[in-house]
This record gives C-alpha cells, sequence and structure tokens, in this order.
C-alpha cells in the first residue's frame, strides 16, 4: 500500500495500544478490584460495543443516525411480545427486537413514499406509537408478577450486569455472521454507499443489498439494546463510528477504529455501571462514547479542531510573508533600485505584529538580507520570487478585467494560484500581449 | 399561579357545586383525563409547525434534554440558600427552557464545525445530554422523587396527589394563644436532664406550657378540631394550572405571530428579506417546545412527548391542505385521541370491545395462564389510540388516502397507458416506419408492454371509439386525433408536429 | 446505417406519478460517435441517461444496447454520473473510486488484486491525476473530483459511456482533459452520450447532437440539426444569442 495508508494503520495501531491501556488504567486509578463478574462483565460490554461501533458506521455514513433512534424504540414490543410468548430467552428476544424493528422500518419508508410526511416526521411517529405498544406490553408483563420478569427493564436503559455468560456466547456468533456477512460484501457495500446509481448500473441489485446493509445495522442495534437500553442506543451506534471518522480517510480503518472505540466505550460504561448498583449502564457508556467523540473532534490529525486553529495560524503567517515580501519589493520599486531596504518599523505598521516572524522566516528562507539595524532587502532569489508574484497578480487583474471579452475559460479568480498553471499557454499569451 | 387557580374555581363553581368540583380534581381518572386532554392541545399547537418545518426529531430530542435542565436547575436551587428546591419550582421550566435551547445551539455548532453530519450531531446532542441528567437522578435518588420509570413514561395517574388547596369559607387563620379557652396545658420538667433526674424525683422541679399554641391556617384548625365549622375547601391539582398555562401561552403566541410563521415556514428566505427574523423565531419556537416539554414531563414522560407534538399534526394534514385548518384540526384531534386513549386505559376500545374480553379470548386461544387483567400506562394508551387515528386517516382520507389513491392510481396509469398508445399512433402515423411501428401483431414489442395490458388498452380505446384497425395497422378515427391534440396541448409542448428533424 | 446502432431507443416514455419527463424518445446512436445532449432545465436529459440505463422504470418504449436488452448489456456501458450525486466526505482516496469502475466486472466476492491496482493507475495516469492516487476525496477540487469520476469510467473499458454534465463547473484544464478524452474514446470507435448545457461548444466537441425537450425535437449529425430553427423550437425564446452560437458552427 502507499505511504499514506500505512502511516494511517499506525495511528490505527496506536490508537489501539492506547485502548487497551485505557482500561487496566482506569481500574488502578479507581481502585476497582478486579474479579471474575467483573471480567464477564467488560468482556459483554467490549464484545457488544465492538458489534455496535462496526456496523453503526453504515448508519452514520449513509446519513441515517437517527433512523437508528427510530428502530431502538421501535424494538421495545417485539422484546415483549418474544417475552410473553418465550419468556426470557435471548435469542428470542433479539429475534423479536429485530421483527419489531424491521417493521418499523417498512413503517417509515412506506409513509415517506406514500404519504406527505416527510422522514422526520415518519420516524418521529414510529418511534413513538412502537414505544408506547411496547410499553403496554410491559405494562401487562408486569402485572402478570412473574418472578423471571426481572431483566426485561434492562432494555430500556441497559444493563450490563444481567447479560449472563451463554448470552455473550450467543451475541458473538451473531455478531460474527454478521462480520462475515460484512466481509464477504465489503465492495458491494462500500459501493452502494458511496455511489448507489452507479452500482445499479453496473448491474448490482440495489434493492437487495440496501436490505442486506440496512438488517445489518437492525442486527447492531438488536444486540446493544441490552448495553444501552432503547432510549440511548442510537448514541452507542454512532458515537464510535463519528469519532473513528475523525482520523483517518479510508473506510476500513473507519471500521476498525469504530470497533475500537465501540469496545472501549462498553467495557468502560459496564465497569463503571458494577460499581454502583442501580446505575443503568446506557447512560454511563454514552459518556464514554461521547467523551472519545470530543476528543477525537479536538485532537485528531489534519480534521481536528486544534490541528485546524494551527493550519490557520500557519497560513496566515505564510500570507503574510508573502505580503511583506511583495511590500520591500513595491518599496525598493519606488526608489528605483531593487536592493534598496525597507525599515522593519514601517512593516509592521503596515502589516501588524505577525510581520516580524514573517521577516525572520524569509530571512531563513533565504529571500531577505538584513542590512544594519533594522533595514530588510531582496536577496537575488527573493527578487525573482517578488517578480514572479508581481507578474500573476498583473495577469489575473487583466483576466478579470478582460477575460470574458477575450473568451477565455473562465475560472473563480484566486491570485493565490499560478494563473498559468490553471489557464493554457496560448490564454496567457493573449492576456500579456493587451494593451 | 394560585391567583389563577382561584379564578378557575371561582368560575367552574358557577356550573358546577363545591362537592362534585372536589370529587372531580381529587378523582385519579378524571384528572389524568384534564390533563391528558391540556397536553395533547398544548403540544399540537407548536407540532404543526414542527411537522411542517420537519423538526419533530429536534422535538424528540429537546423533549430529552428538558430533563437535564430540571435536574441541574433543582441542583443549583438546592445549593443557594434561601431557595426552596422543589419539583414545582417556576425556575424549572426557565432551566428547562434553556437547555431545549442549548440542545438546539449545540448540535448547530458541532455541525457547523464541518466534522460531524446534522442527524449524527442531534444524535450525539441528546443522548450525551440525557444520559447525564439520568446519571444525576440516580446519584440523588434520595432527594428528588423522580425514577426512570417517571422519565420514560411520566405519572399521569397521580396528578390528582399534587394538589393545592384552596379556602373557599370560613378561611380565618387562627392563633391560639396560652390563654386562649382552647389552649391546652401540660407540664415538663425543667430540671430532670440537667440533674439526670426522672420526673418523680422530688427534687423535680415543673412549669406549665401550650401544647397547641401557634398560627393555624382554616385547614389546620379545622383538622385539629379548633373550630366546629369546617372551611370550604378545593383542592387544585398543580399540573392542571401549568399546562392550561402552558396551552394558553402557545395558543397566545401562535395567534400572534401566525403570518411570522407561516411565511418562515414556507419561505425562510422571504421571510429573512422582510426582516421578519425567522432565526429569533425559531429559536422562540424552540423555547416554547421545551416549555411544554417540560410542563407535559410529569404528566407524560420524556420519550413519548413527541407523539403529542407530532402525531395529532400529521394526521390532521394527512385529512387537510391548509395551515389553518390543520392549527384547528390538530389539538382537537388530539383531545379526542386522549379521552379515547384513557378510556382505552381503563380497558374500553373504543366503546367497539373490553379489553378484558380480548384477553379472555386470547387466554383460551394461546394460554395467558390466566393472567387477564388489563393493565396499561394511560400516557402509552394515548400515544397508541393517536397512532390508530393516524392510521384511520391515512387509509381512509379523502385527499391523501390509501384507499382512494389505490384507485385514482389505477384510473391514472390506464389514462396515461391510453394516451401513450394513442401519441404513438399519431406519432408514426403517415411515416414510412407505419407499417413496422403500428402493426397489429408487433405492437407490444414496440410498447415495451406485455400482450395482455397491449390488447387491454387496444380494446378499451376501439371501444371508445378512439382508435381502429385496419389491414392489420392502427389507425386514429377523428375522436382519438381531438384526445390526442388535447392531451399535447395541456402538456405545453411543441407535440403537433410529428417526427421532426429526422 | 445496416450497422447495429450503439444505442437504440424506441417510443420511449418516462412518467413520474403520471406526469411525462419523456415523451415518445426515438433515437437511435450509431457507433464510435460523439453524441451531446442539449436541451432546457427540466427537459429530461438525466431522466433520458437513467432511463437507458434502467436506472428507473420506464412507462413504455424499448432500450437496446447493441442490439441488447439492457441488463445483458451491463458489461458493455459505461457511465459518468453528476458530481453533485454523491457525499465527498465519504472516507475513501481517488484511486478507490476509481477502482469501483472494476467492481462490476469483478463479481460477487471477489476483490480487487494486483492486476485491477495496475488497470486503476494506468487510468488515473491517462487522465493526468495520478499523482492524486491516494488522495482523500474531499480535499479535491469540483475539476478534480470530475477527472476521478471520469477514470472510474475509463476503467470500466465500455464501448457505450454516459456522461451527465461532465463539463459543469470545471476549470479549463480539465474542461480540455475532457475533450481529449473524448477525442481518444472516438478514436478507439467508443460511442459517448453526453448530457451538455454549453450550447457554444456544441459543435466543436460533438460529432452528433439531439435536441430534448421531453420529447426529442431533432437528431442527427451536428452540422445537419444544430439550426437557429431547431434550437428556438427546443428553448423557446428562453437563450439570447441563439443566432450567432449556429452561426459559428462548422459547416
Amino acid at each position: 500500500m502507499s505511504h499514506a495508508g500505512s502511516r494511517n494503520w499506525r495511528t490505527v495501531a496506536a490508537l489501539l495500544a492506547l485502548s487497551l491501556l485505557a482500561i487496566p488504567l482506569g481500574l488502578a486509578l479507581g481502585n476497582i478490584r478486579v474479579d471474575y463478574t467483573l471480567v464477564t462483565v467488560a468482556a459483554g460490554g467490549a464484545v457488544l460495543g465492538i458489534v455496535c461501533g462496526v456496523l453503526g458506521s453504515f448508519a452514520v455514513l449513509r446519513q441515517q443516525s437517527l433512523l437508528g433512534d427510530a428502530l431502538s424504540h421501535a424494538a421495545l414490543p417485539g422484546v415483549a411480545l418474544a417475552f410473553l410468548l418465550a419468556g426470557r430467552e435471548l435469542g428470542w428476544l433479539l429475534a423479536g427486537a429485530g421483527i419489531a424493528s424491521w417493521l418499523g422500518v417498512l413503517l417509515i419508508n412506506t409513509l415517506v413514499r406514500r404519504t406527505r410526511l416527510k422522514q422526520d416526521a415518519a420516524m418521529g411517529i414510529v418511534l413513538a406509537a412502537f414505544f408506547a405498544l411496547g410499553i403496554t406490553l410491559l405494562t401487562y408483563i408486569q402485572s402478570r408478577n412473574d418472578a423471571s420478569q426481572a431483566g426485561l427493564d434492562q432494555f430500556i436503559f441497559g444493563q450490563a450486569a444481567s447479560i449472563r455468560r451463554q448470552d455473550v456466547l450467543l451475541i458473538s456468533v451473531v455478531g460474527l455472521a454478521a462480520f462475515v456477512v460484512l466481509i464477504a460484501l465489503w465492495k458491494e457495500f462500500k459501493l452502494i454507499t458511496f455511489d448507489p446509481s452507479f452500482a445499479q448500473a453496473n448491474g448490482f441489485p440495489l434493492r437487495l443489498l440496501d436490505v442486506l446493509l440496512s438488517t445489518l445495522i437492525v442486527v447492531a442495534i438488536v444486540l446493544g439494546l441490552q448495553l444501552a437500553g432503547v432510549v440511548l442506543m442510537v448514541g452507542l451506534l454512532i458515537a464510535p463510528a463519528v469519532a473513528a471518522r475523525q482520523w483517518t480517510q479510508q473506510l476500513d480503518q473507519m471500521l476498525v477504529l469504530a470497533g475500537i472505540f465501540g469496545g472501549l466505550a462498553g467495557a468502560g460504561g459496564s465497569i463503571l455501571s458494577g460499581m454502583q448498583q442501580g446505575l443503568p449502564t446506557g447512560p454511563l457508556i454514552i459518556v464514554v462514547a461521547v467523551a472519545i467523540v470530543a476528543l477525537s473532534i479536538a485532537l485528531a490529525p489534519e480534521r481536528g479542531l486544534l490541528w485546524r486553529h494551527w493550519r490557520q495560524r500557519r497560513d496566515r503567517q505564510r500570507f503574510t510573508a508573502q505580503q511583506v515580501l511583495q511590500d520591500i519589493h513595491r518599496h525598493a520599486l519606488q526608489h528605483g533600485d531593487p536592493q534598496y531596504p525597507a525599515p522593519g518599523g514601517m512593516l509592521v505598521t503596515l502589516r501588524g505584529p505577525l510581520a516580524r516572524p514573517a521577516l525572520r522566516h524569509l530571512q531563513r528562507e533565504g529571500l531577505l538580507n538584513a542590512s544594519a539595524g533594522d533595514d530588510w532587502k531582496l536577496s537575488e532569489r527573493g527578487l525573482e520570487r517578488s517578480q514572479a508574484a508581481a507578474r500573476n497578480q498583473f495577469l489575473w487583474d487583466r483576466y478579470r478585467q478582460f477575460g470574458e471579452d477575450l473568451g477565455l475559460p473562465s475560472l473563480a479568480v484566486d491570485p493565490q494560484q499560478p494563473i498559468d498553471r490553471l489557464l493554457p499557454a496560448d490564454a496567457i499569451a493573449r492576456l500579456e500581449a493587451l494593451d | 399561579m394560585a391567583t389563577l387557580e382561584a379564578l378557575l374555581i371561582d368560575l367552574l363553581l358557577r356550573v358546577t357545586d363545591l362537592q362534585q368540583l372536589n370529587a372531580i380534581l381529587g378523582d385519579p381518572q378524571a384528572t389524568a383525563l384534564i390533563t391528558g386532554g391540556l397536553v395533547a392541545f398544548a403540544a399540537a399547537l407548536p407540532g404543526t409547525f414542527l411537522l411542517l418545518r420537519k423538526l419533530a426529531m429536534t422535538a424528540d430530542a429537546i423533549s430529552h434534554t428538558v430533563l437535564l435542565g430540571i435536574v441541574l436547575t433543582f441542583l443549583l436551587l438546592a445549593a443557594l440558600p434561601g431557595l426552596e428546591a422543589d419539583l414545582n419550582s417556576p425556575w424549572l421550566i426557565l432551566g428547562a427552557a434553556l437547555a431545549g435551547v442549548a440542545t438546539v445551539l449545540l448540535t448547530d455548532a458541532i455541525q457547523r464545525s464541518g466534522l460531524v453530519r446534522e442527524d449524527a450531531a442531534l444524535g450525539l446532542v441528546f443522548p450525551l445530554l440525557f444520559a447525564i441528567a439520568i446519571i444525576l437522578i440516580s446519584r440523588l435518588a434520595d432527594d428528588v422523587h423522580l425514577d426512570s420509570d417517571a422519565v420514560i413514561l411520566g405519572e399521569i395517574g397521580v396528578v390528582w396527589a399534587d394538589a393545592r388547596s384552596h379556602c373557599l369559607q370560613d378561611c380565618q387563620p387562627l392563633e391560639i394563644t396560652p390563654d386562649d379557652p382552647r389552649a391546652e396545658t401540660g407540664r415538663r420538667c425543667t430540671n430532670c436532664v440537667e440533674l439526670d433526674i426522672g420526673p418523680r424525683d422530688p427534687a423535680a422541679e415543673f412549669e406549665e406550657y401550650c401544647l397547641n399554641c401557634g398560627s393555624y391556617t382554616a385547614a389546620e384548625a379545622w383538622r385539629a378540631r379548633l373550630v366546629p365549622q369546617a372551611p370550604t375547601l378545593v383542592f387544585w391539582p398543580r399540573a392542571i394550572t401549568s399546562m392550561l398555562l402552558v396551552a394558553l401561552l402557545n395558543l397566545a403566541f401562535i395567534a400572534l405571530f401566525y403570518k411570522e410563521l407561516k411565511l418562515g415556514t414556507f419561505d425562510p428566505a422571504l421571510a429573512a428579506a422582510l426582516s421578519l427574523r425567522p432565526a429569533l423565531l425559531n429559536t422562540a419556537l424552540m423555547v416554547l417546545v421545551s416549555v411544554t416539554a417540560v410542563a407535559a414531563f410529569d404528566a407524560v414522560g420524556s420519550v413519548l412527548v413527541v407523539a403529542f407534538f407530532i402525531i395529532p399534526p400529521a394526521t390532521a394534514w394527512l385529512l387537510r391542505d391548509r395551515l389553518a385548518h390543520i392549527l384547528l384540526l390538530a389539538p382537537a384531534g388530539g383531545v379526542l385521541a386522549s379521552l379515547a386513549g384513557y378510556e382505552f386505559s381503563r380497558g374500553n376500545f373504543l366503546g367497539i370491545a373490553q379489553m378484558r374480553d380480548l384477553l379472555l379470548m386470547l387466554d383460551e386461544a394461546i394460554g395467558l395462564d390466566g393472567f387477564t387483567e388489563w393493565n396499561t400506562s394511560i400516557s402509552a394508551a394515548i400515544v397508541l389510540m393517536m397512532f390508530l387515528f393516524f392510521l384511520l386517516a391515512w387509509v381512509f382520507s379523502p385527499r391523501q388516502g390509501l384507499l382512494l389513491s389505490l384507485l385514482q392510481h389505477r384510473a391514472r396509469q390506464q389514462h396515461f397507458a391510453e394516451q401513450l398508445l394513442l401519441g404513438h399512433v399519431h406519432h408514426h402515423q403517415g411515416t414510412a416506419e407505419a407499417a413496422s411501428e403500428l402493426a397489429h401483431a408487433g405492437l407490444h414489442q414496440h410498447m415495451g408492454w406485455t400482450p395482455r395490458k397491449t390488447q387491454r388498452v387496444l380494446a378499451r380505446l376501439r371501444l371508445r371509439d378512439m382508435l381502429q384497425i385496419e389491414d392489420g395497422i392502427l389507425q386514429l378515427t377523428a375522436r382519438g386525433e381531438r384526445s390526442v391534440r388535447r392531451f399535447m396541448a395541456l402538456r405545453g409542448t411543441s407535440g403537433a408536429s410529428p417526427a421532426a428533424g429526422r | 446505417m445496416n450497422q447495429t446502432p450503439a444505442l437504440h431507443i424506441e417510443d420511449l416514455t418516462v412518467a413520474f406519478d403520471s406526469r411525462p419527463a419523456l415523451w415518445d424518445v426515438d433515437l437511435a446512436v450509431p457507433e464510435g460517435v460523439l453524441m451531446a445532449i442539449v436541451g432546457p432545465n427540466g427537459a429530461g436529459k438525466t431522466t433520458l441517461i437513467q432511463a437507458a440505463l434502467d436506472l428507473i422504470p420506464r412507462a413504455a418504449g424499448t432500450v437496446r444496447i447493441f442490439g441488447e436488452p439492457v441488463a445483458r448489456a451491463r458489461g458493455l456501458t459505461g457511465y459518468v454520473p453528476q458530481r453533485g450525486s454523491v457525499d465527498w466526505d465519504f472516507p475513501t482516496t481517488v484511486q478507490d473510486v476509481v477502482m469501483m469502475g472494476l467492481y462490476g466486472r469483478l463479481g460477487w466476492l471477489r476483490r480487487p488484486g494486483a492486476d485491477e491496482r495496475q488497470r486503476t493507475l494506468q487510468a488515473l495516469e491517462q487522465i493526468g491525476i495520478a499523482d492524486l492516487a491516494t488522495r482523500q476525496i474531499s480535499q479535491l477540487s469540483g475539476g478534480q473530483q470530475q477527472r476521478t469520476f471520469l477514470a472510474r469510467a475509463l476503467v470500466q473499458d465500455a464501448r457505450l459511456y454516459f456522461m451527465d454534465e461532465p463539463f459543469a463547473a470545471v476549470d479549463a484544464i480539465t474542461e480540455r482533459a475532457i475533450v481529449t478524452l473524448l477525442q481518444e474514446l472516438r478514436a478507439r470507435g467508443r460511442t459517448v452520450v453526453v448530457v451538455h448545457h454549453d450550447l457554444q461548444s456544441v459543435p466543436d466537441y460533438f460529432d452528433q447532437v439531439t435536441l430534448l425537450n421531453v420529447e426529442v425535437i431533432a437528431s442527427g449529425p451536428t452540422a445537419e440539426v444544430y439550426s437557429e430553427d431547431n434550437l428556438r423550437r427546443t428553448f423557446g425564446g428562453r437563450v439570447a444569442g441563439i443566432a450567432r452560437l449556429t452561426e459559428e458552427a462548422p459547416p
């Protein structure tokens, strides 16, 4: 692979190491005793978090984040009905949740296609109506006063501690199956997410692939419910993906990272909720996951806010340097001697406090020579550079004025760009020949 | 608040008597019904604009995040000296409104960074704020009577319990002084603790003091049997007042800014150009949503509120086209649904069936182990009824209905297919390729239709004397020609000249 | 004209909600020509391409590509959608997008290998953006995005290309690169159907032109068809200087 690609994989590896370190570090700092229960809970949380993070990436990329919210709420009546019919058997509960979510997708799509309602209203309606149905069924179940009903409440806010060991096995199997489908249809999923009409034009069955990918998202939601609960599930679905998106420009790396972040949030939230009785897991997981998002948005290379701030500063300095160079050139021309020095004080008055570092920078580049005291004059190379810049500016001015009359191609006027690279040579010649 | 309640009581007593009023206000079912209706009415008004502005999910987000506003304000009140921290403080409304606006601003800020898209930004902000609120509540469980069930569902059934008493008659407060005949006196030992002796010890000294001195409200005085005459009291549930206030606020806002809201919804750019400040109006709408959500919070919780905002207006929108009609129909439908929902929660399904009978039937059919007691949350039942009304409107609406559009769709498709075939004949008639294009035998291939569909359309056209077949070649009749020209003219294109430029 | 046309559309009608977007369109594009499709906004230009590729349902009519129905001619067609139709913030690189042109040929379950990578790089080279291969697509300028799409079409190695507004809002250098590419494709006997909006350049760039406004107003060799009269009938009176446009057309 290319240089850029491998550098990014190194970033992924570093973040994985950091995440793996974060858990023991947190345990040590929080003075938490590690025992068998804690390990089970953390492992369950991590597995669920990984599955949700990876599959949730597609919800984010397809701009269906809020659909995830609607679908997690829509799963509730399925869970309750499955419980009524089959008891507290995780496989059935998941199947019920999956079917109900699917009906939710179907209803939302039908409403959008067949009525004047837009996506947001359709989601709001399905979310509330399905949730109300689920609550009604849950209330009925509670009135039966079954001893085994304990553990159904976990689906509202999530409860990692109630995940049993055999549940973890089932979750892992379902998650693995989803990953196998994902890897097998990797290039197809990538294509229909990026450019569906091109996929269709190439003969891929868009409808079928769309349904499959939506099913994977439903699987992620359904599995994650036990951890985050219906109300907060959307956070666990999208936060790892949003965080991962900041660190990388490649889909495969994004999914791996989303898995890592999801696992970290899942394990972290589960451990925290295990520490205190009565605190549901969902809220804690969301707080951990969004904290990861905040860190990513602030720190990620190239896209991150800090990085961007630094780059803007650098750009400002560069522009100032260019301007200062031109100022000195113009000043010298006014005095009829290209080597005529310009006083630094004047430049600072003209261009503000950034002029000082700009002067030093230009000197390091060998474009300026400092003569006695605070006087600056152009070097040979500096003279060449400012002449080229002046010519570029001159051509842009002419283009702006006469480009249309000459029938030249239309460009966005941007004097920072070298015009002779944007226009063909004959066009430049015509601009220069003008008088 | 108390003044408003007094005014209302005064008004109500002109149409009903005291006993009945107290019976209603003290009845869990009646108060639930009134509150549910008020929530439905109050929410449907701003809800109409939320629906038309595609802000349904924003409203859902806000109805979650107001919880954080409530919790934080509560903590602040508890920390500040001199302020009473209770869940009825009007400050909570302010806190919730701030939280609602903060949600929108925060989502905007994240989205404007260009790093996260709008849907994902909303999907991050509201779970985070809601999660923090839930964590805080679980830490404060002892101080706040909020639990996660109440957060999700509300407690519309116990609205009656949180009431303010209003005294109407015999309301003199009472001050008992030691020389009052009703004062009871007791004796207590003044030096027993000091000397560590029992009251029977001869060294013990005693003083007399008043047992029941102090000030009494009229109600307390009567309860302590200090006055012979019972005061006339009305117990007014607080939730009804706050919901009524919010409903009036929403009504006033929409009445005052109707045209601005209307224009800002359909053409924000024009509204801005006319300097109607659509951004400000939008913020005001969000404040209204937050205030409504927080007032409704006790009654219906935070998850189901979105149904009260969106479903009745959506139902009305399927039935009506004009904004004014929707604004009238939506609150009415909402109130009706809350009535039906309340009945449903008691097991009465629209007067058609009893849920108990249904459950009995189910018990016989699949076996419910004899658990046939219908028991459900009132707020969930109301939402289900709203959804049912919505489905009914969707199926039967005379404008947007499924049934009607199914029929219309068929008719339109038939008509379109006929025009297509006529247009095809018109297009090729009298040209060189007419013999092949218009041959009856291969027609379905040229149209790309199935032979059956082709024959059906042909038969219909021949029956109406628009098309004839001569020597196996299709031909337009005069009527068919007129129909084509009319269709072309309707579309306003230059279709009259056949086979141009070929 | 005995030869099978590259694209043969007969009696094509496409309707949205029973409102025709295309009405009874007949069109034959001979193999090896560059054909422009020109018409006002809402004339159905994009719809024509999408219907020809079977991306949207037809109300009536048939489409044949080299004599085959569309579904059986997938391997023969290449497609350049409008630039704005995708999310350019998608996490992927230029090289990856171009490689998507080979997915259809690869078939299910197979992944691109060294051979595919080689062909991708060649296409990038040919279109003059080899230096952008590992660039993230969100960092591309409009012209570079368009060239990425063209490279993706190029690796499809199709016999018939459909391009939707490739010249929309691109810089002069990209415009020139596209023209060069079109001429190369013609030299290799490929057929290209281009939705085009710049009336001025039609006679310079294209052999044939179809004037479309829901119906086909005229179609054929540019010199014969691209007349003031036909343009007026296509655009109504809405285009200033139609006379000047056609005067400049080569005879």
